[in-house]
């Protein structure tokens, strides 16, 4: 099939990603490792000098630091699980005959046009405010003492704004992956007197393993660095109970202005980051090679 | 679809389906809202929904704080230069990995992938520096640069899924009949590739629109888009959920309004490779 | 898609055009914070883009962390993005000796700096030499509803204790009705929670290290200190008090949620404005509290202050600019277009001088005493190390204090004792310290 000529072009064409992902991959990170064996305080230039190992020390024996790893965990699964259970039944609802689909479904995927800053700073600010917002008028009116969200319940406030800006992604690629689905073998199924639920998991779910697949993985990628929306209401508090990897990294570099201790943090987060490709990696090729 | 389905139950599925949608669209809706209000009635309690004095005056309070339009140009600048130059990289790189697929071409995959799961904020002193010396910062390229960057592997992937479903049976067919590389791309794959390249970047223009790291960081004045624009209104001074809404209204409302009239192209290429 | 390229490239090419038309022209991008006072000079620069025909403004505006990591991580690598850079009196002196900005020698006649309060100007000055000028400065007071006081039939003298402060929250509040005795800072940082903290602690008479840079969270004086704010805010506080830094407590109290509110002096002319605030009329004013006994009102001094990085490549215009900013002419000038009660608080003598400005703002007075009483040199009662006021002057506070600032956040939230957040603050400040080789 493919020649040795065509192998060649082939190898010409990738070759520019492939370069300028590499550049952009190996320079910083270069950069960032020298750093992160280095003494560098932003406001105390000049004394940068050699520390070995001090950097990473530091940084793992930060007491914020364990929090931090179950805390992205926590971030990243508690999304991942509201947004694929919430998108297949979204999906499977939107893929019945209705009035108004099209409006529907414009209403259901605008969260994913919202800026990051935007959507939680209205969360925060509009509907999770304890006393002005929203949701503790809403309290108030069926008489509930009104919650305070963000102190209270931080990472479950985080995990449900982003839930809320990636929940349309999710319904999206579920919703063409249902469409895709055969009508006849439904058919023939609820011929042969499957219920609906037994049509739902013995043909439906199994169809949609690798639209479910492609969902976690683009998510995950984006879900690891959550930043801005922590950022905006928590600031990783209350104490580090919202802090996640990046946001310590972030602390370390920006409100601490100790590059060394930073880059450090980069440096442990980019190798945290490969594992969980690597694992990613071995579940895609389960799912997607077929 | 074939399936008769009694009126009743199609009633039930739409008011339940709307009612939903309704619930989700609901933040959205209320910042709209809220964003006509006066400060004192968009904190009033009980809240007031759709029977206030309708306002435009922070409209005009924002845009005398800062340059609106200023800061959407630079985002129209910023997402659609990224994203076009992108796809010049991307298109060739998911056609060869796509049509001419070699033994590491997953491999490869995967590797561009991960580079996206590099915290940003770990290398920003570096490109920082960078940036510095080659005189990017506050530059509208020097974002162009970074965004394609970062945005390079999910462009590659999203166009390489899409390229695979594209039968390869045609394509035999034109290099029987002695079609050179480039006919082959221009006049056979590229039409059929339109949908998946647009879908493609729709979705581009989206994520770089709403970037707010890089964008904040490595900006002042000159090439600051929509993002930094938010930025200042990121905390209250007093009243201010009025004006808040309102500048969270500028600042998504091209994106939303591309996203609803362009929904359907960009759905039709949103599979990355999910369905077979 | 060729034809999109082009059009892109063109409307480049277009907005490069623009920019070069304008090179003739000296521009200068200010770096500034969000603060009310600072939005309002932006309003007002056409007065000074008309005595300077020939310099062009352009603004960052950026919430405050934002603004000061942004700034900070340009400054600190030269990047020279910005001309004029807003930033704290904390700072000043720490940049100024990195030689990171440019001494303001050679300000117009007409500048006149004696005038500048002795206090903020000591805390912008090295060796004498001024190197940022002062927009508006601050100290802390307390902000009551007289009102709601007469209400509940306390009455909170001028120099109140904490004792008296407690009591009147106790009686103010009414949680039926939305109102919370007391409103303070809970939200982590340096500059937010724990310059609240710091003061209060100043004024229980502790400290934040002895003379061996040993960090005194275990001191019998912090306990009390923490403990106190705790108790109070937890049975007299708002909900979600957490996350409430000056501006969320400045909203509570402009919407009439708050009883008392102890903060920033220059809140003061925000919530005596009837056009923002819900209680304009009914605000009364006292010195910033001390515990029986112990010879402190917390020391708080903030100003906000302009300053020229060193990286410019237009400095005249920069120091035309801050000398305009912080110029007698613009006070007057505010003053004129929004009313003397609206002029920047806190940096002039000649404005506490002013009959005018005496009349119209009720807390002229108070904010004044209370600038006047801060000694940077001692705040804290006990021998200290450092200098500083509501911070420790020195580089690493930003972190350290943010690092205690999320456990007493921690705290307020509910997450962790007292206790516990006082040993994690001991720990992580030490750490900290210890690292970057003090007391060695």
């Amino acid at each position: 099939m493919a020649t040795q000529h065509s192998r060649a072009a082939a190898r010409v064409m990738i070759s520019p990603a492939v370069i300028l992902l590499l550049g952009w991959m190996l320079i910083p990170l270069g950069m960032t490792l020298y750093f992160s064996f280095l003494r560098y305080n932003l406001l105390m230039p000049g004394t940068e000098s050699f520390t070995g190992w001090d950097n990473y020390y530091y940084f793992l024996t930060d007491p914020a630091f364990s929090s931090a790893i179950v805390n992205t965990l926590i971030l990243v699964g508690g999304v991942l699980a509201i947004t694929t259970i919430g998108g297949v039944l979204f999906a499977l609802l939107l893929d019945q005959p209705m009035f108004g689909q099209g409006i529907v479904r414009i209403l259901v995927i605008s969260p994913f046009f919202v800026m990051p800053t935007v959507s939680a700073l209205v969360w925060k600010n509009m509907f999770m405010n304890p006393v002005s917002g929203l949701l503790a008028s809403l309290w108030r009116f069926f008489g509930a003492q009104p919650v305070d969200w963000l102190s209270e319940y931080p990472l479950f406030s985080i995990v449900v704004i982003v839930a809320w800006q990636w929940l349309p992604f999710a319904t999206l690629i579920l919703l063409t992956a249902f469409q895709s689905l055969d009508q006849d073998q439904l058919e023939a199924a609820e011929m042969d007197g499957a219920g609906a639920l037994s049509r739902f998991f013995h043909i439906m779910l199994p169809h949609l393993a690798r639209a479910i697949t492609v969902v976690v993985l683009i998510q995950t990628i984006f879900l690891l660095s959550i930043f801005a929306e922590i950022l905006v209401t928590t600031n990783g508090g209350p104490g580090t109970a919202s802090t996640n990897l990046t946001y310590l990294v972030y602390a370390e570099s920006l409100l601490r202005f100790d590059v060394g201790t930073g880059s450090a943090g980069g440096i442990v987060a980019v190798i945290l980051a490969n594992i969980v490709a690597i694992f990613l990696m071995r579940m895609i090729g389960k799912n997607l090679d077929a | 679809m074939a399936r008769a389905v009694s009126t009743r139950r199609k009633w039930i599925t739409t008011v339940v389906a709307w009612a939903l949608a309704l619930l989700i669209f609901f933040p959205i809706l209320w910042i709209i809202l809220t964003s006509f209000k006066t400060e004192a009635e968009a904190i009033s309690t009980p809240p007031s929904f759709l029977f206030f004095d309708w306002t435009t005056e922070n409209y005009g309070t924002v845009q005398e704080r800062s340059n609106y339009f200023r800061h959407f140009w630079n985002s129209v600048v910023i997402s659609i230069g990224s994203t076009v130059i992108g796809l010049i990289i991307a298109i060739p790189a998911a056609w060869a990995m796509a049509f001419v697929p070699g033994k590491q071409t997953k491999n490869v995959l995967m590797w561009m992938l991960s580079t996206k799961m590099l915290p940003p904020v770990g290398v920003l002193v570096p490109i920082y520096l960078i940036f510095r010396d080659v005189g990017l910062l506050d530059s509208r390229l020097g974002l162009i640069i970074v965004l394609t960057l970062i945005n390079l592997p999910i462009i590659v992937w999203m166009l390489y899924t899409y390229f695979r479903e594209i039968p390869v049976d045609i394509l035999e067919a034109a290099r029987m009949d002695g079609a050179a590389l480039r006919n082959e791309i221009l006049y056979i794959l590229t039409p059929m590739a339109v949908p998946g390249i647009a879908s493609t970047l729709l979705l581009n223009v989206i994520l770089a629109w709403n970037e707010a790291f890089w964008t904040l960081n490595l900006t002042a004045a000159n090439s600051a888009p929509l993002t930094a624009f938010i930025a200042s209104y990121s905390s209250p001074e007093g009243l201010f959920y009025a004006k808040l809404s309102a500048a969270s209204t500028m600042a998504i409302a091209p994106i939303l309004i591309l996203g609803w009239f362009s929904q359907k192209q960009l759905v039709r290429g949103l599979t990355f490779g999910a369905v077979k | 898609m060729t034809r999109t390229m082009r059009a892109l490239l063109g409307a480049s090419a277009l907005c490069s055009a623009a920019v070069a038309a304008h090179a003739q022209d000296t521009t200068l991008t200010i770096a500034t914070v969000n603060n009310g006072d600072m939005i309002r000079m932006q309003g007002l620069t056409d007065d000074f883009t008309e005595q300077h025909p020939d310099i062009a403004l352009e603004w960052v505006t950026l919430e405050e962390n934002v603004l000061r990591s942004r700034v900070t991580q340009d400054i600190a690598t030269q990047g020279g993005q910005f001309d004029v850079l807003t930033i704290g009196n904390y700072e000043v002196p720490i940049w100024a000796n990195q030689d990171w900005l440019l001494p303001l020698e050679g300000m117009p006649e007409d500048y006149n700096a004696d005038d500048i309060l002795p206090a903020i100007a000591g805390g912008l000055s090295v060796d004498d030499t001024l190197y940022a000028a002062p927009f508006y400065g601050e100290s802390a007071m307390v902000m009551y509803r007289t009102d709601l006081a007469d209400e509940a039939g306390v009455e909170i003298p001028d120099q109140p204790t904490w004792d008296d402060i407690r009591t009147a929250a106790e009686a103010m509040t009414d949680q039926d009705a939305g109102i919370y005795g007391i409103c303070l800072r809970g939200k982590a940082g340096w500059g937010e929670n724990m310059a609240f903290l710091t003061a209060m602690a100043n004024s229980y008479g502790a400290r934040w290290f002895d003379t061996e840079w040993q960090a005194q969270f275990d001191s019998p004086e912090w306990t009390e200190a923490v403990n106190d704010y705790l108790t109070m805010m937890n049975e007299y506080g708002p909900p979600g008090a957490s996350s409430n830094g000056f501006n969320e407590n400045l909203s509570l109290f402009q919407q009439g949620k708050c009883g008392m509110w102890i903060d920033a002096t220059v809140a003061a002319s925000f919530v005596t404005d009837p056009e923002d605030s819900t209680v304009a009329d009914s605000v009364g004013f006292a010195q910033f509290p001390n515990k029986d006994g112990v010879d402190n009102h917390g020391n708080w001094l903030w100003s906000w202050n302009l300053a020229i990085p060193s990286s410019t490549d237009a400095p005249e215009a920069a120091k035309a600019f801050v000398a305009w900013a912080t110029s007698q002419a613009y006070t007057d000038m505010v003053a004129e277009e929004e009313g003397w009660a609206a002029a920047p608080p806190g940096t002039r003598t000649s404005l506490y001088e002013n009959e005018e400005y005496q009349k119209a703002a009720p807390f002229a007075e108070m904010t004044l005493n209370s600038i006047n009483a801060v000694d940077t040199n001692a705040p804290s009662v006990q021998e200290i190390p450092y200098t500083g006021a509501q911070f420790v002057a020195i580089p690493e506070f930003q972190g350290i204090g943010t690092a205690v600032g999320q456990q007493f956040s921690a705290a307020l939230a509910g997450q962790v004792s007292a206790e516990q957040a006082l040993q994690n603050a001991q720990t992580s400040t030490q750490r900290e310290i210890d690292r970057a080789g003090y007391g060695e």
